[in-house]
């Protein structure tokens, strides 16, 4: 009877929750918070509790007014059908994919927390319960990774304190005199990660009681991409927000790594909010591979073919969320580098579920820019060159040859699309550095656009040649994208002029001339 | 001096010109400089070829930038040859450039820099940095380092997108021997498609050389011989050097033979009733092109070595043909006659080889398409012939003389220059071909270049100074029932619902990846 006492909890934190306002309401939601604590400890050890910490917290500093808002019969119904879809579908998820022999009341209560925090994000009465609902999500996600996949203690904890970051992201700006210093000692930090992965000895992991990090050769290429473009592309104040990055990247431990991903779209969300859906979709997708990986003794063997397909669709959802903003500038790279890590575990036959629905989703990419055309002709239509290279990129990453060269593809066009493809503000170049910009962002040798799109057509025809004359086709589509785009970058927030516009050129002509140094980073 | 540096000589020759002229815009002596340089570079190339020996082939490799493109660069037979002719060529054309008077303009760094992506093109190592060189001279010649310009928009789009072929083939190498070197790939690992693939850039860029001249004509075009013909031939005999100097199969030999003859047919028709000089001129070049890709079909080592000739002594040919010639200069005249390919220009040794090797096999008939396109191209290019009025002695009349001596002295450029470069496609035995100062013996019958290069001057030197002769001309198609281009239909306008069904249409297609076996 105990065991249902969480679910109870859970419930009853719920009715009040969605009932009062004020001190009431935040105590229903850490109410709620403590069920799935509760429930985490019943489920793994009494050590995961720890997890707790973060999301209380956070829910203690998202002060709520006292006063109820007033509430339409439209909004009304909207908002208890909302809840009611996402608690059936969080007790389909739990049935579908049990934690040991427990009774499904008890392991399904982190996911209720999850769907109780997408109900709030999705049909929110107000702004901050938006941001609750995100902190929830992001605390579920670790809950139900952790339940799966346990950790120590204080994995836990630093998983639950992740919740804090959406919370950090909408409130929280660095100083005006920190912020160059806080770019310049990002940058210096990407610069060494570089040299290390370079040239340095090879560092399989750093341990710290039961947390540890990964900073393997593709990692630390991983953390360079995040941290450059954190420190010269994100807006002003958030440069910050390339850290959550970093450790979804690096950490070992799942429930971590997936929280910190959670984090940083919570973040990008929180500045910009175009894609913010489709985004969150992708990382539930996502965040269903190392459930399935956790579970998949206990179940059949199909979870393993459903891992493989949640990897490819959340990847091409977060394709598709990518347009502009910081979700284009960290979140792309971040989970583009996730999913390749994950890649590494994937069997040829799943290999090549992925490598349809990558295609699939190159085709689906270049069809919604065709169609929003075809639909509204006077509207503004997406970046053609932009949308190509999201789907060579979708095709180098499912490329997976034993060359290596799709992932020095990918990595070369998450530098392209993340870093070099932004306007940071519209500047009057002129001279030599007019033709170096317009060189760096071109087609032609030495960009990083050229090298990342070529080595993109070869990864792909090592994989299968449908796969390689798809991208020939795509690669093709590029060379004419000018004549529609003219020079349109992606939008970012305008930026003071400092010596930190430069990095983008000089990225790309860096990579552009030499990717075989980033090939030898990568160790494959 | 290392072999290392040796290699990269021409490059610094070229580079550092450009960069002099770069430091001083607009000063008389850059011409002079630029001559200089690509002069100097094209000896230093053809020095490289005299001190290879036969079937030695040398890689300098650098740096591993690109992977699977190391920083290497390729010396052998073929790739020296081309580089000689092509650097000459150019330096040639910068001399022709250099002796006009009223052009304003300053071309010099541009074309420097266009003839060292050229060489580039053609020193490169493997195919994907030939990929890397093709763009790179792309960006050479077009200047469109902003690529929304409109300048030659759509052919800088046509050969980078025809280029892609190539790139598919080198990955195509990739996948199947681990690299893309000329060194390393298997004369086996091409097959039908992969010569396809690469024969798509050769095909287009052949074709730009007719699409090119519609505009004013220039003084001195640079671009038929150095980014458009010498680039195409390299590329073919290169792709034909890596699959061991033969194509795959019987029947793509003969059908290519076929398409190529036919089209050197149409082009030689067309140019008999193009009123436009400068447009017959470059459709004479194409037929020429043609015919030179009708003759890479075979298989056997003395048609390698026409079909090696005749790509080779197109880059120069091309070359005098972009030179414009003022009215009644001799080059007016010395021209048509090596676009003729009668007896005595240089393309009549190439098509005579050829020839022989058709009849070696049997295949004599083959020689009639070859013959009557031959007929047609000496009626359009010598159909408006006029008397010249004037002997100047400027470099266009020395060029074109000096073409009309190498087809009369064919030992010239038969032995240190073709044969080398038509060995590193396949193997040519000792004796396929003897050269001497009065003519050449190829598979046991001689030609008499020297004789008919006489007789066919004095024939010619008659016909028109004394009986006055001028060959039929039809007349031009231009303007007559002009064809009226269809327009495309509006495409029509999709309801926004229409979102919904490829949403849909995705969601099953992955749903049908997840459930298939």
């Amino acid at each position: 009877m105990i065991l249902y006492l969480p679910a109870a909890l859970f419930f009853v934190s719920l009715l009040m929750a969605y009932g009062s306002a004020g001190r009431r309401r935040q105590a229903a939601t850490i109410g709620a918070l403590a069920a799935a604590a509760w429930s985490l400890a019943l489920l793994v050890d009494p050590g995961s509790v720890a997890w707790a910490i973060g999301p209380m917290v956070a829910s203690l500093l998202l002060a709520r007014t006292g006063k109820r808002l007033n509430s339409s019969f439209e909004g009304l119904t909207r908002r208890v059908a909302t809840i009611v879809a996402a608690l059936l579908v969080a007790l389909l998820l739990a049935a579908r994919l049990p934690v040991g022999e427990n009774p499904l009341l008890l392991s399904a209560v982190p996911w209720f927390l999850g769907a109780l925090g997408a109900a709030w994000f999705a049909s929110p009465i107000d702004q901050p319960e938006r941001l609750q609902g995100q902190v929830l999500m992001v605390a579920a996600a670790a809950a139900v990774i952790l339940a799966a996949v346990p950790a120590g203690p204080v994995t836990a904890s630093l998983a639950g304190a992740m919740a804090l970051v959406p919370l950090a992201g909408d409130r929280w700006r660095l100083p005006g005199r920190l912020q160059l210093p806080f770019s310049l000692t990002l940058l210096a930090l990407a610069i060494v990660a570089v040299v290390v992965a370079g040239i340095g000895p090879s560092i399989a992991r750093i341990v710290l009681f039961d947390f540890s990090v990964d900073v393997s050769g593709v990692i630390l290429l991983a953390i360079a991409v995040l941290l450059a473009a954190g420190a010269a592309l994100t807006p002003i104040g958030s440069e910050w927000a390339a850290l959550p990055g970093v450790l979804a990247v690096s950490a070992t431990a799942p429930g971590l790594r997936w929280a910190a991903l959670g984090a940083l779209i919570a973040v990008a969300t929180v500045l910009a909010k175009e894609g913010e859906h489709l985004a969150w979709i992708a990382f539930a997708t996502l965040g269903l591979t190392p459930v399935l990986q956790g579970v998949a003794t206990s179940t059949s063997t199909s979870t393993i073919r459903v891992q493989a397909v949640a990897l490819g669709l959340g990847l091409v959802l977060m394709v598709l969320a990518s347009r502009a903003g910081v979700i284009r500038v960290l979140v792309l790279p971040a989970t583009g580098f996730l999913v390749m890590l994950a890649l590494a575990s994937v069997a040829s036959p799943n290999l090549v579920r992925l490598q349809w629905i990558a295609a699939l989703g190159a085709v689906l990419l270049v069809a919604r820019m065709v169609l929003a055309w075809l639909i509204d002709r006077g509207g503004r239509i997406s970046i053609v060159r932009d949308q190509l290279l999201f789907a060579l990129l979708l095709l180098a990453i499912s490329a997976r040859d034993s060359l290596g060269l799709g992932a020095l593809a990918a990595a070369l066009l998450f530098i392209d699309l993340a870093v070099v493809r932004i306007e940071v503000m519209p500047e009057r170049w002129s001279g030599t550095a007019a033709r170096l910009v317009l060189l760096a962002r071109s087609n032609w040798p030495p960009a990083v656009t050229f090298a990342g799109a070529s080595l993109a057509v070869i990864a792909a025809l090592q994989a299968s040649l449908a796969l390689g004359l798809l991208a020939a086709l795509l690669l093709a589509g590029l060379q004419l994208a000018p004549l529609l785009d003219g020079h349109t970058l992606a939008a970012s927030p305008e930026r003071p002029r400092s010596a930190l516009r430069w990095v983008s050129p000089a990225l790309s002509i860096a990579c552009g001339v030499a990717p075989a140094l980033l090939l030898r980073m990568l160790r494959l | 001096m290392p072999l290392a540096a040796q290699a990269l000589l021409p490059f610094l020759a070229l580079l550092g010109a450009a960069a002099i002229a770069q430091r001083r815009p607009r000063r008389a002596s850059n011409g002079w400089i630029a001559v200089a340089a690509t002069g100097v570079a094209g000896i230093i190339a053809l020095v490289e070829l005299l001190r290879l020996a036969p079937g030695e082939h040398v890689d300098v490799p650098y740096l591993t930038t690109f992977p699977y493109a190391d920083l290497a660069i390729r010396l052998d037979g073929l790739s020296l040859a081309f580089a000689t002719v092509t650097l000459i060529t150019a330096a040639l054309l910068m001399l022709a450039r250099l002796r006009l008077r009223g052009d304003r303009r300053d071309p010099w760094i541009s074309w420097l820099l266009t003839a060292a992506a050229a060489c580039a093109v053609i020193f490169a190592h493997n195919l994907l940095l030939l990929y890397i060189a093709l763009q790179l001279l792309t960006l050479a010649w077009s200047g469109a380092l902003d690529e929304t310009s409109r300048r030659r928009r759509g052919l800088r789009l046509s050969v980078q997108v025809a280029d892609i072929g190539l790139l598919l083939a080198a990955a195509s190498a990739i996948q199947s021997v681990g690299t893309s070197a000329f060194s390393g790939v298997p004369s086996d690992t091409f097959g039908l498609p992969t010569f396809l693939l690469v024969l798509l850039p050769v095909v287009v860029r052949v074709a730009a050389v007719a699409l090119t001249t519609g505009g004013p004509p220039a003084a001195v075009a640079f671009e038929p011989a150095i980014v458009w013909l010498a680039p195409a031939g390299y590329l073919l005999m290169r792709m034909l050097a890596l699959m061991g100097g033969r194509l795959p199969d019987r029947p793509t030999a003969v059908v290519l033979f076929a398409a190529a003859t036919l089209a050197a047919l149409a082009m030689a028709g067309l140019a008999l009733v193009e009123r436009s000089g400068a447009h017959r001129v470059a459709l004479l070049l194409v037929a020429h092109a043609a015919l030179a890709l009708a003759l890479s079909t075979g298989a056997d080592p003395l048609m390698t070595v026409a079909c090696t000739w005749l790509w080779l002594l197109l880059v120069p040919l091309a070359g005098v043909a972009s030179v414009r010639a003022a009215a009644g200069s001799a080059p007016e005249i010395l021209t048509p006659l090596n676009l003729a390919m009668i007896p005595g220009s240089t393309a009549f040794v190439g098509l005579w080889l050829g020839g022989l090797a058709l009849n070696a096999r049997g295949l004599l008939f083959g020689t009639i398409p070859v013959a009557v396109a031959v007929a047609l191209s000496a009626i359009a290019a010598l159909g408006r012939v006029a008397r010249p009025r004037s002997l100047h002695l400027d470099p266009p009349t020395f060029w074109a003389a000096g073409l009309l001596l190498i087809a009369a002295f064919p030992v010239v450029v038969m032995d240190h220059l073709v044969v080398p470069a038509a060995a590193t496609v396949r193997l040519v035995p000792t004796g396929t071909i003897v050269a001497s100062p009065f003519g050449i013996i190829a598979g046991g019958r001689p030609w008499p270049a020297l004789v008919v290069s006489l007789v066919v001057v004095l024939l010619l030197g008659l016909a028109a100074w004394r009986l006055g002769l001028k060959a039929p001309t039809l007349p031009s198609l231009k303007g007559r029932g002009k064809i009226k281009a269809p327009t495309l239909p509006a495409l029509p306008t999709v309801p926004p619902w229409g979102r919904f069904v490829l949403w849909g249409a995705f969601a099953v297609a992955v749903y049908n990846v997840l459930t298939r076996p």
